[in-house]
């Protein structure tokens, strides 16, 4: 599924990223790569998806979160 | 002796924090060769050798394409500092040390500073230094940023590095072509460095319920702007003091300076410049400064503690509308109560262009001196509750004018493929450095103060030239002369001479507006006194309101409210602008928009109000 479908609460791990290379130098760069644990903290209609990744809280806004594949448990 | 060192870390690891506190006011701030990124210098001394300290721009990482991270890699390659101090947020090891790993492959000499230790140790987590120092081969200093011991051992370690410096030995991570590949790789390197010198506190992320509340889509944001608003408040309170002393100076200074220049026989149109302008001058320059002092102690607090990054969160969704990101929330903020403040402020963004638009945005909003003169002038021409309509008609067209610097100027600052959209993070509450928060606001404000004590002064003295005459009657002035002549194009754009002149005098400060009409509408009045006199002593509004209504109609008026309200700030927020983006052209640029659409909207306001008043 998508980051932007997860609930808030849910604990899952990141899938894949897609994106330009621009937009995988930040995203990466700020920890959110390929089987990273994390955590769905608020996920909120027409707001960032806020979510908890290697020690640090991370807000991403909407269409950013669209490029991002999650599993969830 | 000398010696040079840089400091490297991430936005939020607390790098403007340990330079302010390193290099005290010993500070220089220019500009990376060719490129519009701010270079930051400072130097202290320890033992008696002088160290040069360069705080390199931050950012997440130097793989990127973006200018702050090719100069970073540039310089740290160049090898013009002996050291580089890598900084990482403690509580956020795991993902700081990112900065590392890609400082890792330029092999140069460093030492790791754990900042915030104080913050890991808070939610239970422990890092040994010394076994990870073994792992790295450079040492490991963890700090607490607030603790002035830990300064004294940071210098000391810095010292002697110099004298001995070390490379990392820690085998390095494998390099891919492959960005995902690539970071993959540099955060297995972290884990596997980490892996055994760091115990981590809870892995399940429990939100304060102070920030459930914040982070509440409708709620959230009234908080915010609540906060703000209070924000404003203590920030007027903060600057009541130094404004009631810089409004003594006019008043104590003006007699005694009178006084002994006509006993030296000084000509009075000279002395009046030293009697009433320049501690006009003064006056108003003390109160600009301080401000920006109040406004940059209350937005430094609400920075340091991480509130501010709730709010972009919160306005993020509305200000992508813009092109611009959450971040920019800040300025837009500060905006509301000084534009200088709000151009400051756009510091917090990380990427140029998007520097520049959120500041051609910020001109747009009414600063607090808009919102202390167009009621007054409202007030002569309406009644109260068309006066209210005259504020929402000006707030709408303020959206208005975002929209369409936005839809002018986005595509060329910030193109929508380069767009950072906010990817940020939001970092644990934090107690403000108070020390440091003063410090700052202090040297804003004393940049302002040196800046707009030059520049006010020699746009009045234009100005006092302009409405210069012998016998003090406006007709005689050049002022006048030039008004009057230029006034068949000006009424075009609904404004009569009087107007217009006020007009113009509210491009080099809005608070000049009042005291101008009060000069040319009245008579017997010296234009430069009235000019001056009108921030001293309140204008008598009763008796120019009755002057202006002889002349002046009231969709002319109308007109030249809209026009003064959305004209260029002031010069001060002109020069500000300037000086934060480094760059004329677009400075000019978006100057010329400013005045052209003042303009057309006074004309269409002046035309369209004619068909109903």
């Amino acid at each position: 599924m998508k980051l932007t479908e997860s609930a808030a609460d849910t604990q899952g791990t990141i899938i894949s990223v897609g994106g330009d290379d621009h937009f995988m130098n930040r995203i990466t760069s700020i920890g959110i790569t390929e089987g990273t644990p994390f955590q769905t903290v608020r996920n909120d209609k027409k707001m960032p998806v806020l979510i908890y990744l290697r020690e640090t809280l991370i807000s991403l806004n909407m269409a950013d979160a669209e490029k991002i594949e999650v599993n969830v448990r | 002796m000398t010696g040079s060192i840089a400091l490297l870390g991430q936005p939020n690891s607390g790098k403007s924090t340990i330079y302010n506190n390193l290099t005290g006011a010993r500070q220089h701030v220019g500009n990376w060769a060719g490129k519009t990124v701010e270079k930051n210098e400072g130097t202290y001394t320890y033992n008696g050798t002088k160290y040069t300290v360069t705080d390199l721009p931050g950012s997440y990482g130097l793989s990127g394409n973006s200018d702050e991270e090719i100069i970073t890699t540039d310089f740290i390659r160049s090898g013009q500092s002996a050291l580089t101090v890598v900084l990482v947020d403690a509580s956020q090891l795991e993902r700081s040390m990112f900065m590392l790993a890609e400082f890792a492959r330029l092999d140069k000499p460093a030492v790791l500073v754990l900042n915030m230790i104080d913050v890991a140790q808070g939610i239970g987590k422990t890092v040994d230094a010394d076994a990870l120092s073994k792992k790295l081969g450079i040492p490991v200093l963890p700090f607490n940023a607030t603790d002035t011991k830990d300064y004294d051992k940071l210098k000391k370690l810095i010292a002697d590095e110099l004298k001995a410096p070390h490379k990392l030995t820690a085998v390095m991570p494998a390099e891919h072509n492959d960005i995902k590949a690539d970071s993959q790789a540099k955060f297995d390197w972290v884990s596997s460095l980490l892996s055994d010198v760091t115990k981590s506190g809870n892995a399940v992320y429990k939100m304060s319920k102070f920030d459930r509340v914040l982070t509440r889509p409708i709620l959230g944001k009234f908080i915010c702007i609540g906060v703000v608003l209070l924000a404003f408040f203590v920030a007027m309170f903060i600057m009541a003091p130094f404004m009631s002393i810089g409004k003594m100076i006019p008043i104590t200074l003006h007699d005694p300076i009178d006084d002994l220049l006509t006993g030296w026989n000084v000509h009075p149109w000279i002395a009046s410049i030293f009697s009433t302008m320049l501690p006009n001058v003064l006056f108003f320059v003390i109160s600009m400064a301080s401000f920006v002092f109040g406004v940059h102690i209350v937005f430094g607090f609400l920075e340091e503690t991480g509130f501010l990054a709730r709010a972009a969160y919160q306005f993020d969704g509305l200000l992508s509308k813009l092109g611009l990101q959450g971040k920019a929330i800040c300025p837009m903020l500060m905006g509301c109560g000084c534009t200088i403040g709000g151009a400051c402020g756009t510091r917090v963004m990380d990427n140029w262009g998007q520097r520049m638009l959120a500041m051609s945005i910020v001109w747009a909003i009414p600063c607090g001196s808009i919102w202390s003169i167009i009621p007054v002038i409202s007030g002569m021409f309406f009644t109260w509750k068309q006066t209210l309509l005259v504020l929402a008609g000006i707030l709408v067209y303020v959206v208005i004018t975002m929209i369409i610097v936005s839809k002018l100027f986005s595509k060329k600052l910030a193109p929508v493929e380069t767009r950072s959209g906010m990817i940020m993070e939001l970092p644990p509450y934090h107690k403000a450095h108070w020390k440091h928060i003063i410090k700052e606001a202090f040297f804003k404000a004393w940049d302002i103060f040196k800046r707009a004590f030059g520049t006010v002064t020699l746009v009045s003295i234009i100005f006092y030239v302009l409405s210069f005459s012998k016998d003090g009657n406006v007709e005689h002035s050049l002022l006048y002369r030039v008004g009057t002549l230029i006034e068949p194009v000006t009424r075009f754009f609904g404004m009569g001479w009087q107007t217009f002149m006020a007009f113009v005098s509210g491009a080099f400060a809005k608070e000049a507006v009042l005291g101008t009409l009060n000069a040319v509408f009245m008579e017997n009045n010296s234009l430069i006194d009235a000019a001056f006199f009108a921030k001293t002593a309140k204008a008598d509004t009763e008796m120019l309101g009755t002057a202006m209504k002889a002349v002046v109609s009231p969709a002319e008026a109308l007109a030249f409210m809209f026009a003064t309200t959305f004209n260029i700030p002031c010069v001060m927020a002109l020069s500000t602008t300037y000086k934060e983006s480094h760059s004329l052209k677009w400075t000019a640029k978006v100057a010329l928009f400013y005045i052209c659409n003042a303009l057309l909207l006074s004309c269409v306001v002046y035309h369209v109000a004619k068909l109903f008043m």
